[in-house]
């Protein structure tokens, strides 16, 4: 499904996406040629069934997956046509990628976990990291748990970190795939409260929710089924919505 | 430190027992190498540098009687550089003192060496070790100090002293001293002594010079050499008189035990580079490990910004660490080792050490062992790991990173029904990682292989010895003069204990060769062509037959010395002062006992004038028991005495046998030795494998509590799993180790030059398979038994 588009601002731009998985006898197609574009400052949710595709799309956007066909452009860099080690800088300046399973590295602690991206990408002065790092903390609340490790945190402040290591080398883009399928409904509710309020301050958001509530409140819907988007909803934006 | 570094330093030290593991592995290497290499490297180094300080003669001439005139216009001689005369001659000795008239059995014998003054002696020098009077004096006796691997004599002892004409004195021991050209004592069942010439007239000897040594000048070929001992035989020796009974020109440079050396030296060398190979692939198998387990980490950092290079360069950096602190565990400690091997190995080569530094290449050996081969071990692996792409490694869970099911192993262990679940889930586990079974099972199969070949060397130098038995006496005694062979065999008959006797004649003779030159001395025994006494192994020809007069038959030793000798050539030896011609007949198994001849006895006391008198004495007992058949020898020895028939020397068969494998011996306890360590290095290998694969595989020891699997039967699968590998392993390592260890003779062999019979070691394929089974079991125990602690949480959880 083609989606509307005022391309002079738009950040995504994917153009006849196809993935096909080589998975023994027969391939599997999981994605059929999807066309797509984010608006700068969007915030886009990717809806689905586990199995329809939005996985891999949300893979295409941030690099970590190849398209077999079609062309993905991020930010103006043609993402498809990049090598690993490209797409790994890339990526570390350009996309903040949020996992379901948090995937926090267990021997560093939160804040060094926060600094890491920036370390591999060279980005701010050394000097600086753990200032920034313990900014971005406060700003998901995670300040005082800043020297304990990922293990001794529950799922919902391992997500905030999560989310602050995301942020790390402030990217415009903000990629997050099932960030609250793993909370319970409290906990995501606040960790969408942070993402709402990250888009206030004119980040791209693209997240990836099977949750029909969540769904119902980003900004964009779009309904992917069996390797296409089927389907599209926008909302009114949240200052509409609360009469501003 | 950045995050990044701070991960490599918490990965190292949070993960205290694989960091134990991995280090250990590699540390096992570096040991291994350490010691075999490091032991090689000291033992050449040592033995070369004691050996070029003592100065060994070119030629020595065993001459009747010479004076210092002789030795001085040899030294006039061009081309020799130095020349020395000295009187050698034997003894037998006993510890105390044994006055005159008392008879003592347990007589030993001193080559005794009468030197002007052994302080300042310029060849052959040998070197103060204990004691005080430097040179001995009148009455006084230097031992050499192999003598205590015989029995303990120190400076202040005294010994009894006896002459083959019957001259008996009393010696003060006033030290001991190493003497590198010396036969040590344990291996020809007699220490060498060393007097004045003052000494000789208390033994009533002549003071005359026995032995000539000489030194040539630069350093000559073989050929040159013999060229010049030719000369100063016929020029200087025998044109002033002097007989010259053997003239001795041994390889320039070559020690006597050269060949035993370059036998060790060889080994140790094979078994260094399989060392070193064995722990490339233990290497190899660790960091493998390490990477499957980091691969979603890997994941993250490449999703978070991490490029594949800096990723890369995390783990070599890691890599780099394990293999320092394996450095500075497995270089000390093999160092260690290497000090206690080389100690025990000059001991026994009877050579001394004045350092025990290991060579400087050993040293970067085993840094380039514990930190390039790792490296050079993990490029492949780290690159695969953090090439990987982004989604693959996220993707990864402790299960994964393999499928099973698709190959042709997968779909016949799928096959297989009615093993207990357990089993089949093993069975399956076992074949699940390829990648890794193949590294482990080529770690496993090499040592295991090595393991069997050492075995077999073992086995087929002992064969070997058994070969070399080729009499069939129980107690044998040699006369210093030559003594009636009616009057001994009735002495010796009597004796209670006493079944058979035998004596035979026997004289040193030279052969001489189509050139006019002349070999170095040869037995010629005189047997009873029928006598079972004596049972030759023939390698060509015959043996002996009762109607044969000049034929003789000759050992592998002469044949090899003297190519030009075959069955059905003759042979023109010069015996007892005379040219005798004989028709080669037959070959024989040289058996360890130097070049030897035999010859029918009666033909042989025929040549002698037929005086009826022989040099040897055997005599069988009705048992094979050491210690009787050392009573009974004793019993005869003393009879012979009691009837004036003076014994120079007295061996029982087992004696015998015991020196001859001394010999080897010194092969066989370097192998046993190897075995031990190589066999730890499997141990540590197998256990390091086993342990990384079940840590490996603590997820799924979690998704199995989880769904109810007890501890017993945790303990089942991995157990199961390691046996199974191990099993794959020592079998795989029995058929390499049939042609390894044919090879390994092969070159034993040829290092030197002494042919060794083939046996293979079936007891060793049956005592690894125990072994190894043992191992498995223990190897995949303890880790089960660890992963069987965690929660299942945590299991779950672990990363």
């Amino acid at each position: 499904m083609s989606t509307p588009a005022d391309m002079s601002d738009a950040v995504i731009d994917l153009r006849g996406v196809v993935k096909v998985y080589d998975t023994g006898e027969v391939p599997f197609t999981a994605l059929k040629g999807v066309d797509l574009t984010v608006r700068s400052g969007e915030f886009v949710g990717l809806v689905g069934k586990s199995g329809s595709g939005k996985t891999t799309l949300i893979n295409m956007i941030t690099g970590i997956d190849h398209p077999t066909e079609g062309e993905v452009n991020v930010g103006g860099t043609p993402v498809h046509a990049l090598n690993e080690n490209q797409l790994a800088m890339w990526r570390g300046r350009t996309i903040g990628v949020v996992f379901q399973f948090f995937q926090l590295l267990p021997t560093l602690t939160v804040i060094e976990n926060v600094m890491l991206p920036m370390d591999f990408c060279n980005m701010y002065a050394s000097a600086e990291r753990p200032e920034r790092a313990m900014h971005l903390l406060e700003q998901v609340e995670m300040a005082d748990q800043a020297f304990k490790l990922p293990s001794a945190l529950s799922g919902g402040q391992q997500q905030r970190v999560a989310i602050a290591r995301a942020l790390a080398n402030d990217p415009p883009i903000l990629a997050a795939d099932e960030p609250t399928g793993n909370l319970d409904s409290k906990t995501a509710d606040a960790v969408f409260r942070l993402f709402e309020e990250l888009v206030d301050a004119h980040k791209t958001i693209v997240m990836v929710t099977h949750d029909s509530d969540i769904a119902a409140r980003v900004r964009r819907a779009l309904v992917v089924s069996d390797g296409e988007i089927v389907e599209e909803t926008v909302h009114r934006p949240r200052t509409e919505r609360r009469g501003i | 430190m950045s995050p990044r570094w701070r991960k490599v330093w918490r990965d190292l030290t949070g993960h205290r027992f694989r960091t134990l593991l991995v280090v250990l592995s590699i540390a096992v290497g570096i040991f291994a190498i350490t010691v075999v290499m490091g032991g090689r490297g000291i033992l050449l180094r040592e033995f070369e540098a004691v050996y070029a300080e003592s100065m060994a003669p070119t030629i020595t001439f065993d001459v009747d009687a010479a004076d210092s005139s002789v030795v001085r216009a040899v030294e006039r001689v061009e081309g020799v550089r130095m020349a020395e005369g000295r009187r050698t001659f034997p003894v037998r000795f006993t510890g105390g003192e044994q006055p005159r008239g008392v008879l003592s059995a347990g007589w030993d014998t001193l080559q005794v060496h009468a030197v002007a003054n052994i302080a300042t002696a310029r060849i052959e020098r040998t070197t103060l070790e204990a004691g005080r009077s430097w040179p001995p004096g009148a009455g006084e006796v230097l031992l050499e100090r192999s003598v205590n691997m015989m029995s303990e004599y120190e400076p202040g002892d005294v010994i009894t002293v006896e002459t083959a004409s019957g001259t008996r004195a009393t010696l003060n021991v006033v030290g001991l001293v190493h003497d590198i050209n010396a036969f040590p004592a344990h291996f020809v069942a007699g220490p060498t002594g060393y007097v004045s010439m003052e000494t000789l007239r208390m033994l009533d000897e002549p003071d005359y010079f026995s032995t000539i040594l000489a030194v040539a000048e630069g350093e000559p070929t073989q050929a040159e050499a013999s060229r010049l001992a030719m000369s100063i035989r016929d020029d200087v020796l025998i044109s002033r008189g002097v007989r010259v009974m053997r003239t001795s020109v041994p390889e320039p440079g070559s020690h006597f035990l050269g060949d035993i050396f370059r036998g060790v030296s060889l080994l140790l060398l094979a078994l260094g580079v399989l060392s070193l190979f064995l722990s490339g692939f233990l290497v190899v198998t660790t960091v493998q490990a390490i990477m499957s387990q980091q691969v979603s980490q890997v994941g993250i950092m490449k999703a978070i910004g991490g490029r594949a290079d800096q990723v890369t360069w995390m783990y070599l950096v890691m890599v780099t660490v394990y293999g320092l602190f394996a450095v500075v565990v497995g270089m000390p400690a093999g160092a260690a080792a290497g000090r206690w091997f080389t100690g025990f190995a000059a001991d026994l080569l009877n050579f001394r050490v004045t350092s025990y530094a290991p060579p400087a290449y050993v040293v970067a050996l085993g840094v380039a062992v514990g930190i390039a081969v790792p490296l050079l071990a993990a490029i492949v692996p780290v690159r695969a790991g953090t090439r990987i792409s982004v989604v693959k490694a996220l993707n990864a869970t402790g299960m994964s990173g393999t499928s099973f099911g698709h190959g042709l192993i997968d779909r016949a262990l799928g096959l297989l029904r009615g093993l207990p679940r357990p089993v089949a889930l093993s069975l399956r586990n076992t074949f699940l990682r390829k990648g890794r079974l193949a590294l482990t099972l080529i770690t496993l199969t090499l040592a295991s292989a090595v393991v069997m070949s050492v075995m077999s060397v073992r086995t087929s130098i002992l064969a070997t010895v058994d070969e070399v038995d080729m009499w069939r006496f129980d107690a044998q005694f040699y006369f210093a003069l030559p003594q009636s062979a009616e009057a001994v065999d009735r002495i010796a008959s009597r004796v209670e204990g006493v079944v058979a006797v035998s004596s035979m004649p026997e004289y040193r003779a030279v052969l001489s060769r189509a050139d006019g030159s002349e070999s170095d001395g040869i037995d010629i025994i005189g047997v009873v062509p029928e006598s079972d006494f004596v049972a030759p192994r023939v390698t060509a020809g015959r043996w002996l037959e009762p109607t044969d007069a000049s034929a003789i038959v000759l050992n592998s030793d002469v044949v090899k010395s003297e190519p030009e000798l075959a069955v059905g050539t003759n042979a023109t030896f010069n015996l007892l002062g005379e040219e005798r011609d004989f028709e080669v007949v037959g070959v024989v198994t040289a058996g360890l006992m130097g070049p030897v001849a035999f010859t029918p006895s009666g033909y042989l006391d025929s040549l002698a004038g037929g005086t009826g008198a022989v040099t040897r004495l055997q005599v069988r007992t009705p048992t094979s028991e050491p210690t009787e058949q050392m009573r009974v020898a004793r019993l005869v020895e003393q009879r012979l005495e009691e009837r004036s028939v003076p014994v120079a020397f007295t061996q029982t068969q087992s004696e015998q046998r015991d020196q001859v494998a001394s010999q080897l011996g010194i092969l066989v306890t370097f192998l046993a030795i190897m075995g031990v360590i190589l066999s730890v290095v499997g141990v540590i290998g197998l256990t390091g494998t086993m342990t990384i694969n079940v840590l490996e595989s603590t997820r799924e020891i979690g998704v199995m509590r989880a769904i109810g699997a007890s501890h017993g039967s945790i303990y089942q699968i991995f157990v199961t799993e390691g046996v199974v590998i191990a099993l794959i392993a020592w079998a795989l390592g029995a058929l390499i180790s049939y042609p390894m260890s044919f090879l390994l003779l092969d070159m034993l062999e040829t290092a030197m030059g002494l042919p060794l019979t083939f046996e293979y070691s079936w007891a060793g394929v049956g005592i690894w398979l125990v072994a190894v089974v043992v191992i498995a079991v223990g190897a995949s125990l303890l880790p089960a038994f660890r992963a069987a602690q965690v929660s299942v949480r945590d299991a779950i959880a672990y990363e």
